[in-house]
């Protein structure tokens, strides 16, 4: 189930042949894709399955999901944007969530990276600064 | 409480306007106590997970976008798909004085009933070691109080002395013997002058909650727990837990030190230490190499082992000596782990079944074990008496092998052959009960003087012990003198010649 070495390395080089100026390329990767399946090379559906996860977690990277807990107004709204693409590049694409759990402020999650000023995130770290100290 | 009231305010308005920033991922599969992760896009090798509800784990694997996670607690509640963020720190354990006398697992947690661990500080648990240029070189001794390795095989302070043989040899006795004369060295010399405590640290990896319980007992009873610490990751633990424990010992030992003191930590045992490693590595689905151990698992014993040593005056000329200890099976020293680990270590102290048969206790073979800092880490006294030792021993080895088959043999031989018997009798010593270098010295003084060539074999020991109560009671003066000047001086030779003649008299 696993892929082996020569199998990941062999990923890994279809996923860099499907980057333009290192940011992903739709028409290459379906060229990829149907390449791919053409040839049916040694274990083509693990191949395919990590390629898909690569290529997923380059999209996440270029993609801000943002939280608050009450819905942002117009002009909020272009402010952040207009600083998130100032930093992350003009291609980020984003996602806008209400969640009334963070009880206040936003959370911003790219990629991996998570901005978090919610008012649940500061308690959740005053509990632990009075509970740890 | 109104202090309580402004520290409670000044930390609230310090999350006033701060946005954290986290790095987090996904968890995409768990159990058996590891978790592969997805993103994590920032973490570090051994950085420590957080995972919701208070379970940390510890990131051993970085790949392309997915991290493997081995997990420091119970996975129950942790469902796939749910966040976990890094912290940016790595794993600590609590480290000084505080935790002497004490019982703790991996995580520096108390399992003795004692109450919390009053520690002095925290300390990574994986830490890199102290250069080259920060070391000095071995010449402070380690006394085991076992005969034969203090007068053959000495240990030195910041050292890594392996005690290698198979199953039930004696391995964890000589530890604990060792372990024992610390303390009873400490206690006789506190708060001398100059006197430097040895503090000892015992981690049980793998073992039987009966062994480290029995261990305890005799630590306990011997007085020797008040300058022990025992880390314990019994066989019923997580592989996890036994994988780091020896880890946790090292930062313990590390903080003395660092704080210009002798620790000495016992590893028992690396071979179990291994398996739980390559158990860790089998669930984080890493290749595994020779006998189905990960690649890396020399790697392992080699950072922790490195972590011994002696630095010099100017970082406080502290140190730690480790006492590895392996399990082989049926004497095989070819066999992975052990090959390692022999070439990591300074010397090693190889027990032999069938001496241990032959009721030859501790049975430690003469042409096995080896240290390679040698008579250096000897005081002058010892080298005086033992210098010929290891060399007279190892040639009636070699000889008695050959005189059953022969009758007339040649004065030369009968009498390496008399001089061997009865260095292998004083030689054994009964479990727990070390010996005071001095006595050593006045032992192995008179039968390099002859005093003992007109005692039968058979008689040796009776001999031996009563000689040396003689001394204990009798000849405190010439003791103390031995202790003292730490040579055998003309004049302490004039005193034992009295006391071995007045001796001779009176034995029977
Ligand atoms: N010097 C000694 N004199 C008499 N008995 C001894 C001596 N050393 C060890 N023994 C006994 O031999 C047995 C095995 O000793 P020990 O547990 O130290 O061996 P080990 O090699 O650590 O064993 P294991 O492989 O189970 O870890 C114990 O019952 C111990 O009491
Ligand atoms: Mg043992």
């Amino acid at each position: 189930m696993k892929l082996d070495k020569d199998a990941r390395k062999l990923t890994k080089g279809l996923f860099q042949l499907s980057l333009t100026n290192g940011r992903l390329d739709d028409k290459k990767v379906s060229a990829v894709v149907k390449k791919v399946i053409a040839d049916k090379p040694r274990s083509f559906v693990g191949i395919l399955k990590e390629y898909q996860r690569l290529v997923r977690l380059e999209v996440a990277k270029h993609h801000a999901v943002i939280e608050s807990a009450t819905p942002l107004d117009k002009k909020g709204t272009e402010q952040l944007l207009a600083k998130l693409q100032a930093k992350y590049g003009r291609d980020l694409t984003t996602e806008f969530k209400v969640s009334p759990s963070l009880l206040g402020g936003l959370r911003i999650k790219i990629g991996s990276d998570v901005f978090d000023s919610s008012v649940r995130e500061r308690l959740a770290r005053l509990e632990t600064q009075l509970t740890q100290a | 409480m109104s202090s309580i009231l402004q520290e409670l305010e000044s930390q609230i308005s310090g999350l006033k306007t701060t946005t954290t920033k986290s790095n987090v991922g996904i968890v995409r599969e768990i159990g058996d106590g590891v978790a592969r992760i997805e993103g994590l896009s920032d973490v570090m090798l051994n950085e420590l997970i957080e995972f919701p509800g208070g379970l940390y784990g510890l990131a051993l694997n970085l790949e392309e976008g997915e991290v493997g996670c081995i997990l420091l607690g119970d996975e129950k509640g942790v469902v796939e798909g749910v966040e976990v963020k890094t912290t940016g720190r790595l794993l600590s354990v609590p480290v000084g004085k505080g935790l002497l006398g004490r019982v703790v697992d991996t995580l520096g947690n108390p399992v003795d009933g004692k109450g919390p661990i009053n520690a002095s500080a925290t300390y990574p648990v994986e830490k890199v070691a102290p250069g080259i240029i920060k070391r000095k070189s071995v010449s402070q001794p380690v006394q085991t109080g076992i005969m034969a390795i203090d007068a053959m095989i000495p240990v030195g302070r910041g050292q890594r002395e392996l005690i290698i043989g198979d199953r039930a040899t004696g391995k964890t006795t000589i530890a604990i013997d060792t372990i024992i004369n610390q303390a009873r060295i400490n206690k006789a010399n506190e708060g001398k002058p100059g006197f430097r405590p040895l503090y000892s640290i015992y981690v049980g990896v793998g073992q039987k909650n009966s062994n480290i319980a029995r261990s305890l007992a005799v630590l306990e009873a011997a007085g020797a727990l008040p300058y022990t610490i025992i880390v314990s990751a019994p066989a019923s633990d997580t592989a996890t837990n036994q994988y780091l424990a020896p880890f946790s010992g090292a930062a313990m030992g590390e903080w003395f030190m660092d704080n210009g003191m002798d620790a000495l930590i016992v590893y028992d045992d690396l071979s179990k230490h291994a398996v739980a490693y390559r158990q860790v590595s089998l669930l984080l689905k890493r290749p595994s190499g020779r006998e189905a151990y990960p690649g890396d698992v020399f790697y392992l014993h080699s950072r922790l082992l490195e972590r011994s040593a002696r630095v010099d005056e100017k970082n406080g000329n502290g140190s730690v000596t480790a006492l590895p200890i392996i399990e082989t099976q049926a004497g095989d020293v070819s066999a992975y782990i052990p090959t390692n680990v022999i070439s990591i270590t300074d010397g090693q102290i190889y027990l032999e079944t069938d001496l241990f048969y032959q009721g030859i206790r501790p049975a430690v073979s003469v042409g096995l074990s080896v240290s390679r800092v040698g008579s250096a880490a000897q005081i002058k006294a010892v080298k005086q008496v033992a210098g010929k030792i290891k060399g007279d021993l190892a040639q009636f080895r070699e000889l008695a092998a050959f005189a059953q088959f022969g009758s007339d043999l040649d004065a030369k031989t009968k009498s390496i052959l008399d001089r061997g018997a009865r260095i292998v009798e004083l030689f054994k010593q009964v479990q727990y009960n070390p010996l005071a270098t001095e006595i050593m010295v006045t032992t192995l003084w008179s039968m390099q003087n002859g005093y003992m060539d007109d005692v039968a074999v058979d008689k040796i020991k009776d001999f031996q012990l009563k000689l040396q109560d003689y001394f204990a009671t009798r000849k405190d003066a010439v003791l103390a003198k031995i202790r003292d000047k730490g040579a055998i001086s003309d004049d302490i030779t004039a005193d034992l010649k009295a006391a071995l003649a007045e001796f001779k008299t009176s034995y029977r």
